[in-house]
């Protein structure tokens, strides 16, 4: 350990320093220490700026190596080692340590006993993450619940009442609640994003988010389309959810593009690229084909669909079709 | 009784937990040659001098005491040309317990304040216990600042704004300098800055026992420290006060004085005291303690919270200090 005056500074990447590492945040742990001091911690042990964001409960907090703290308009970057609050969660703590293919040992270290520390301390003085209690989110999305439950299960959750929030509506899992003015952990996997509203119009966020739910798709050859859909964007779009109800009996179009996908197995992502795409060309540069072998297979759908793909009204049946056909899916 | 006593900051808590094995809370008689030797002196003293060039650093060879051997005083100017005026200097005596140290230790501190302040920086080197006992280094020390208030011009001082400032070994040596120039009429301190100062040999403070085995420089630690420098007569009713500043009778006529302590360190109950001796005087005093802090915790880990607010505490009193 490479110690000024046996002061905290960087560590060697050896097992003593790893050790070290670990009894300093079971003393910060044990002595109740807060955030900051477990970001300064972080940031002093590894010798680089560290920084904490955890955008569900709008916490930020960056610490230089000399232990001052100094926010940053630079957004994490990727590379950077990192660790999750939750299991399989986003990054949430960082250590600024540029150019370095995998994380030290001793980076790992520092992340793990951190961010475990500091999920302790955020339970304990920020109320848990929004998605991690069912029952106060059921409440604040329950628009029949008296409105003194609901703004009370929001602040239960750590919601400022005064800002804006948005619903996200996964495929597999529990509705979620966000302040909407963050963006810096975009949704993954398949989800609708609902409309960013006060606190108490979230039932609509979610009935909205739960609608653009059912407008995405795998992102497979077999069901291509986005996977996160925004509600703000489907305009009239939205209507067709009224009307289409899943697993009822499809659409004559949706019939043809079922019909035509199962003789033809390419159908599907290139006509979802023809109907996504600005012009032909850009669709045959999605679908990595070349320009002439795209007309070819447009002509052969047009065959196999019986409707025209190159004019506009043929392209807007296309992309109602395929539209459709994700609302009978979901 | 015993009382428990007041938990560590938890930052600091942390800290003890990595430099506990480079320095630990007791130290005996039979250590201290281990000790000079060990990590913990050397990095301490293993400081860029220059502060990344902003300094100057010369090391000086001046007179001791009468019939004593010549002592080394470290001096940092700023590299940059001085304005109109000469600089205020800052006259850095170091800790170690009495026993440790040489005149790099702890001087980062002061070259900090220095940066901040445009001053000049001259650091003295005394004579050791138990090698030297009392009173080699208060004269060491007396004689360094004599020289400096004399060739003060030589590096751009001004001998007229002379702070005495040390941390521990060194709050007590400079507070025993600022009882020793006021009585020999000796160069004239405007300001003593009195860092968790070791000023009491009698080692008996209701803080010097709820301490014991704890934190950095125990009451264990802090008996060798004594008996080093006084040998049997440490505790005895004749110690006198520029051996150990607590024991002056008369706190009055002493230069504005900043002291701090840690709530939890074996040296708080005597600062707190000696504070409040200065004013029952009339003097002028500044004291902090900081709550939750072991012995020299802002030079064992400058980036805690605490350390950081009791820096800027420091700081912020010589800046007043000065622009009177």
């Amino acid at each position: 350990m490479k110690e000024l005056a046996g002061r905290l500074t960087a560590l060697d990447p050896d097992a003593g320093a790893a050790v070290r590492v670990i009894a300093y945040f079971d003393r910060l742990a044990e002595s109740r220490a807060g955030l900051e001091a477990l970001v300064r911690g972080a940031a002093v042990l590894a010798g680089v700026p560290a920084r904490l964001m955890d955008a569900d409960r709008r916490v930020h907090v960056r610490v230089e190596t000399d232990g001052t703290r100094r926010e940053s308009d630079l957004p994490p970057d990727p590379a950077w080692p990192s660790a999750p609050l939750t299991p399989d969660g986003a990054p949430a703590l960082w250590l600024e340590r540029d150019g370095q293919a995998e994380p030290s040992v001793v980076d790992a270290v520092i992340l793990e006993r951190a961010a475990g520390v500091i999920r302790l301390v955020l339970d304990r003085t920020r109320g848990r993450a929004p998605a991690d209690d069912p029952a106060l989110v059921e409440t604040v999305l329950d628009g029949t619940a008296p409105e003194a439950a609901r703004l009370h299960a929001a602040r239960g959750l750590g919601l400022d009442l005064a800002a804006p929030a948005r619903v996200l509506a996964p495929l597999d899992g529990r509705p979620r609640i966000v302040p909407a003015h963050l963006d810096a952990e975009p949704p993954v996997g398949r989800v609708g994003v609902g409309p960013a509203v006060a606190v108490l119009d979230l039932p609509r966020s979610w009935s909205e988010a739960r609608v653009a739910l059912r407008f995405t798709a795998e992102g497979t050859a077999q069901d291509p389309g986005p996977g996160v859909v925004h509600a703000d964007e489907l305009g009239g779009i939205a209507l067709l959810a009224g009307l289409v109800a899943p697993g009822a009996e499809p659409p004559p179009d949706v019939q043809a593009l079922e019909s035509a996908a199962a003789a033809a197995p390419w159908l599907l992502a290139t006509l979802h690229a023809v109907a996504s795409t600005v012009s032909l060309r850009a669709a045959a540069a999605e679908i990595t084909v070349h320009h002439s072998t795209l007309q070819e297979r447009l002509t052969h759908a047009e065959h196999l669909l019986g409707w025209p793909l190159r004019t506009p009204q043929g392209r807007f049946r296309l992309g109602l079709a395929l539209t459709m056909r994700r609302l009978t899916r979901t | 009784m015993t009382q428990a006593p007041p938990p560590f900051d938890p930052e600091l808590a942390a800290a003890l937990e990595l430099i506990k094995d480079v320095i630990s809370p007791g130290l005996t008689m039979d250590e201290i040659a281990d000790v000079r030797q060990g990590a913990g002196i050397q990095m301490l003293a293993d400081l860029d001098l220059t502060v990344d060039g902003f300094f100057e650093v010369e090391d000086r060879a001046v007179p001791g005491p009468e019939g004593a051997p010549e002592i080394s005083l470290l001096i940092c100017r700023p590299a940059a040309p001085a304005g109109a005026e000469s600089r205020p200097v800052i006259y850095h005596v170091h800790g170690g317990g009495l026993i440790l140290g040489n005149n790099r230790v702890g001087v980062d501190v002061a070259l900090a304040w220095a940066k901040e302040l445009d001053a000049v920086v001259v650091s003295v080197e005394y004579r050791l216990a138990p090698e030297h006992p009392y009173p080699a280094q208060i004269e060491d020390v007396y004689a360094g600042l004599e020289w400096t208030a004399k060739h003060a011009g030589e590096f751009g001082g001004d001998p007229q704004r002379i702070v005495v400032a040390g941390a521990s070994a060194g709050g007590g040596l400079s507070a025993a300098l600022a009882l020793l120039t006021r009585d020999r009429g000796g160069p004239e301190l405007i300001g003593q800055v009195l860092l968790c100062p070791m000023l009491d040999d009698r080692n008996d403070t209701p803080s010097s026992h709820q301490m014991a085995g704890l934190g950095v420089w125990d009451r264990t630690a802090n008996e060798t420290g004594w008996t080093a420098l006084l040998g049997e007569r440490w505790g005895r009713p004749d110690v006198p006060a520029y051996a150990a500043p607590a024991r002056a009778g008369d706190l009055s006529g002493l230069p504005p004085a900043f002291l701090d302590v840690g709530s939890a360190e074996t040296f708080r109950d005597e600062v707190v005291a000696y504070a409040s001796r200065i004013w029952q005087v009339g003097g002028v005093a500044e004291l902090h303690v900081w709550p939750g802090g072991f012995h020299g915790f802002d030079g064992f880990a400058p980036q805690a919270a605490l350390s950081q607010v009791c820096r800027a505490a420091q700081l912020a009193w010589l800046r007043r200090l000065l622009s009177q």
